[in-house]
């Protein structure tokens, strides 16, 4: 399809401001409607993009337009494979999580509605920026809202757990920022011009001498393992995951969580291809460790949102392993593994709200025979667990397949030892599963009385489209891998032709 | 008839002076009238700022050297005249239900603005001192404004002794100086310094003397630490829209000192005080901002803070002195930004102090934003700006004093990532306050207070400028451009 001429990249990016704008501006009554048209509209918008887009290794769509001459800074944006899937799954996850906060927040609802939009700006703009200042002012964008989604609308202890959150990710972007300001100047100083020094198509195609290698590296290294999170840097993400709103976890994990691979894969790898390669073992053994460290945490977790969190460290982890082993069936599966995430932990977060919605709890002790209860809930919390586990057929599947198939190659090793961990996520997973489906209905969930009611419409309808992306990703992983062909491509051209740096530069 | 040109360069000066004039008259003419009063000084603010732009069309030197109409000169004209035009909007509201005079307020302030405006184009040591003098000595008065609250006295106090004893300092460094190079003039004593820019000459015991004594005189001005102790109880106790000031003009001024004093003066020596710099800067951000943390006044809490910031604006200066004219613009940028972000902040404290009797307690900012949302709002965007956060002035003023700081590398470099952890650690307590708003419900149920439209102007304006010079920072990086290579 011929887009050219509509800056559609800037369309999809600026919608959702539009509409927080409007919400705003109107009375509290349109603050949901307007939410939703303006989230529905931007997932058609990008619905659009992807029909256009024809998968080739090149960014598409590409807006260019001068920020700040003076330093080179562009107001550049684009799409590649890689980015385009994660928008379409940022604006499909935006609109469920709208649609399914209409119940659960009655206060301040034109706030929440504001955040959630500017949330998705700063989101999309992080996917579809092609300069690292402004992938950077994006990248800062998504934390205010996300401060206080959690700050206003969450649980008991929700200062604390949005104040480490901001924290957390503070410290790891500012030092990023002055990683891509050094890098700029680095290539500046090569170059001898500001022309494309923050560019991220020219900086990929820049050598950069070692010591900026590795502390860059390094620095961005850190925002991302933040972000994503990988262990040791994990700590905020259960606290976050706890007292945010069900919406807000969804996002949270569904899309927050991605920015952290890929910006990996998008800058990190690429900027400092020898760096990388120095610091891919360390980062892959910190990969499995946090898989492991997940896996059994998740075990004894007592409350159903915990569990879910601690799952998202394990799962990460294989996303971090499929990066850094520099293998094409890594990289695709750890793409894949993003995606999926996103959908069936964002499904996932939603079942726990929806029966939070009831009991106001989610202590796994006091649940029991929803299976008998609420045999819809049941069933389809029963699907997205068994999506969760891995089960062949759904999308869960294919991402880790391929990760361990791409693990494998680099070292067996490493590939069963994250195996094992299937077996783990299993146990973790189908326990709890069996714990708070089958059996007698629970004293407690028995003393709720009609309180306790099976999934409403509007639920079903939240968790239908999700259900659908299991299933067809899982049947037909190729409809993904097809469009994220050139991204693993020029991700690997990059890094294979580097080697890791010897460590002359440390005394 | 044409001006004397010694005369048309100090135009600007002249007319500021006419202008306290102006509001004094209108202010004994039309007693009571406040409107007038605040409309007479925007009006006349605004002439000023027009004569300095025009005068500062070209490069004019009067009075034998010892005045000098550069572009830092007319930037750092305007700039003051922004501070002081923007205090003056958002004084009324605190000053009127406190019984405190509004004109004689406009009339000191303007006063203390023609102070800064002499300063910032001296180019002679005793000038220099003049004018720093004749701006600290309205903040003096400034201080003290609240005469019956005994808080304001005691900071007035503190803030006169130890300003005049670093007043005192900063002179007698100047002598020694003075004396080893045989002239005042800006010009010569650069010149008489040359040797050592050429990378030659080692520095003898009185010109160290010298330079250690003004190095501290500036750094009490600017609150650097371990200079700073009269600063919170000064901040605390001066009203609220003063304390807006003091933190900005003053400190803007002070910088203005370093500017002519430092770097055109004794650039020469750049090796010799870069060291000291460096320790000062890291040591001030990182006690200012840790200090800050503790706090629970709102005012208390600006003012450490204000301190930090001091050491991300000294970041800028110890990247030029390595080397790096990015250094000088990125301190004048930041000198820019913060001034307005700063001010917008305290101008929302004042708007909540105009019920007499609340305090700028963590406390009275509870449940701000769903009792007076567009308040909380902005204050949430000057915090976020004083924080850093993109897209705001504040993220471009610190992203631009750590490129140079990047550029210059060695211990400046390193001086970078102490300034970022710094600026991650005060995210704690500038969110604090937005927790307070929007995440805690109000103790007392004070109906909202209506506020002047002066208030809302002069918030509009901050606001405006702090997302401006965040999303089109062109323009004014152009101007600090002009303004840095003026002098370095």
């Amino acid at each position: 399809m011929n887009v050219s001429g509509i800056p559609i990249l800037s369309i999809v990016t600026f919608l959702p401001l539009l509409g927080a704008v409007l919400v705003a501006a109107l009375p509290r009554g349109a603050a949901r409607p307007v939410a939703l048209g303006t989230a529905l509209l931007t997932w058609v918008v990008s619905l659009i993009l992807l029909i256009g887009y024809v998968p080739r290794p090149d960014f598409q769509f590409v807006e260019t337009l001068d920020w700040i001459p003076l330093f080179g800074i562009q107001y550049k944006l684009g799409v590649d494979g890689l980015s385009l899937i994660l928008v379409v799954l940022t604006t499909t996850l935006m609109w469920i999580s709208i649609l399914a906060s209409f119940r659960p927040i009655q206060e301040r609802i034109k706030e929440y509605m504001v955040s959630f939009l500017i949330l998705e700006v700063g989101m999309v703009g992080v996917f579809l920026a092609l300069d690292t200042f402004l992938f950077y002012i994006f990248f800062e964008i998504v934390l205010v809202p996300m401060y206080l989604i959690i700050g206003i609308w969450g649980g008991a202890n929700r200062i604390y757990a949005t104040i480490k959150f901001v924290l957390y990710t503070l410290v790891g972007s500012l030092l990023m920022l002055v990683a891509i300001l050094a890098t700029a100047f680095a290539y500046q100083a090569q170059t001898g011009s500001w022309r494309g020094a923050f560019d991220l198509t020219v900086l990929s195609n820049t050598t950069f001498d070692p010591a900026l290698q590795i502390f860059a590296f390094l620095a961005f290294f850190l925002a991302f393992a933040i972000k994503i999170p990988m262990f040791p840097f994990h700590t905020w993400l259960p606290d976050a995951h706890v007292e945010a709103p069900t919406a807000g976890s969804v996002i949270l994990a569904g899309i927050l969580l991605k920015l952290g691979g890929y910006g990996f894969m998008r800058y990190a790898v690429p900027f400092y291809p020898d760096a990388a390669q120095t610091f891919a073992p360390a980062i892959i053994v910190l990969s499995l460790i946090g898989i492991i460290y997940g896996a059994i945490v998740a075990l004894v977790q007592p409350d159903l949102k915990k569990l879910v969190a601690y799952s998202s460290v394990s799962h990460m982890g294989f996303v971090t392993l499929g990066i850094f082993v520099f293998t094409e069936q890594g990289l695709q599966g750890a793409i894949l593994q993003m995606v999926n995430h996103g959908i069936i932990t964002g499904g996932l977060f939603l079942l726990v709200g929806v029966i939070y919605e009831r009991t106001h709890d989610r202590t796994i002790a006091k649940m029991g025979g929803l299976a008998g209860a609420t045999p819809v809930y049941a069933a389809v919390f029963g699907f997205f667990v068994f999506a969760s586990v891995g089960l062949p057929g759904l999308s869960g599947f294919v991402g880790e397949f391929l990760t361990l198939v791409g693990a494998f190659d680099f070292s067996p090793l490493v590939a069963t030892v994250a195996t094992f961990v299937m077996i783990l996520a299993a146990g973790y997973l189908l326990w709890m599963f069996q714990r708070v489906a089958t059996g007698d209905v629970s004293d407690f969930l028995r003393g709720l009385g009609h309180h306790l009611t099976d999934m409403r419409p509007v639920e079903i309808l939240t968790l239908a489209p999700l259900a659908a992306l299991v299933v067809a990703l899982g049947l037909f992983p190729g409809l993904v891998l097809e469009l994220i062909g050139g991204s693993v491509g020029s991700v690997l051209g990059g890094v294979a032709e580097a080697g890791p740096i010897r460590f002359a530069l440390w005394p | 008839m044409t001006l004397p040109p010694d005369l048309v360069a100090v135009l600007p000066l002249v007319a500021a002076v006419l202008a306290a004039i102006a509001v004094l008259l209108v202010d004994l003419a039309l007693p009571g009238r406040r409107t007038a009063v605040v409309l007479t000084a925007l009006v006349a603010l605004g002439v000023v700022a027009f004569a300095a732009v025009a005068v500062g069309g070209e490069e004019r030197v009067a009075f034998g050297g010892a005045y000098t109409v550069d572009a830092l000169t007319t930037f750092l004209h305007v700039l003051f005249v922004a501070i002081i035009a923007l205090t003056i909007t958002f004084a009324p509201d605190y000053l009127v239900p406190r019984a405190l005079p509004v004109g004689e307020f406009a009339v000191v302030l303007i006063f203390a603005m023609t102070g800064a405006m002499l300063l910032a184009a001296s180019t002679d040591l005793l000038l220099l001192f003049l004018g720093l003098e004749l701006m600290v000595l309205p903040g003096y008065m400034l201080a003290a404004f609240h005469k019956s609250d005994g808080y304001s006295t005691e900071g007035a106090i503190k803030y006169f002794l130890l300003g005049s004893f670093s007043s005192a300092i900063f002179l007698f460094g100047l002598a020694f100086v003075w004396g080893l190079t045989g002239s005042t003039r800006v010009a010569d004593v650069a010149g008489a310094l040359g040797a050592f820019a050429a990378g030659q000459g080692t520095l003898s015991a009185g010109l160290a003397m010298g330079l250690a004594f003004m190095t501290t005189g500036v750094a009490f001005k600017i609150a650097a630490v371990p200079f700073h102790y009269w600063t919170p109880d000064a901040y605390q106790g001066s009203p609220t829209p003063i304390t807006g000031y003091l933190s900005v003009g003053p400190k803007v001024g002070a910088f203005a000192l370093i500017l002519r004093l430092f770097v055109e003066a004794m650039g020469g020596l750049r090796a010799d005080w870069l060291p000291v710099v460096i320790v000062l800067a890291a040591v001030t951000m990182t006690l200012g901002n840790l200090v800050a943390l503790t706090q629970n006044n709102v005012k208390r809490m600006l003012a450490y803070s204000s301190i930090a910031h001091t050491g991300y604006m000294l970041l800028g200066l110890a990247a030029w002195a390595a080397g790096r004219m990015e250094g000088l613009e990125g301190l004048l940028y930041y000198g820019a930004a913060y001034s307005f972000m700063n001010l917008g902040a305290f101008a929302v404290v004042a708007a909540l102090q105009k019920r007499t009797g609340v305090t700028s307690n963590l406390g009275t900012f509870a449940g701000l934003g769903r009792r007076e949302p567009l308040l909380g709002v902005l204050m949430t965007l000057f915090l976020l700006s004083l924080t850093g956060i993109p897209p705001t002035a504040g993220f471009f003023a610190k992203a631009y004093v750590i490129l140079a700081a990047v550029q210059a590398g060695g211990a400046v470099a390193i001086l970078a990532v102490i300034a970022v952890l710094n600026a991650a650690a005060a995210a704690f307590y500038y969110l604090r306050v937005v927790v307070y708003m929007f995440m805690r419900d109000s103790e007392t149920d004070a109906p909202a207070v209506a506020h002047g439209r002066l208030l809302w102007g002069g918030l509009a304006a901050a606001t405006a400028l702090t997302i401006l010079l965040g999303l089109i920072p062109g323009p004014l990086l152009e101007v600090v451009g002009r303004a840095a290579r003026a002098i370095g």
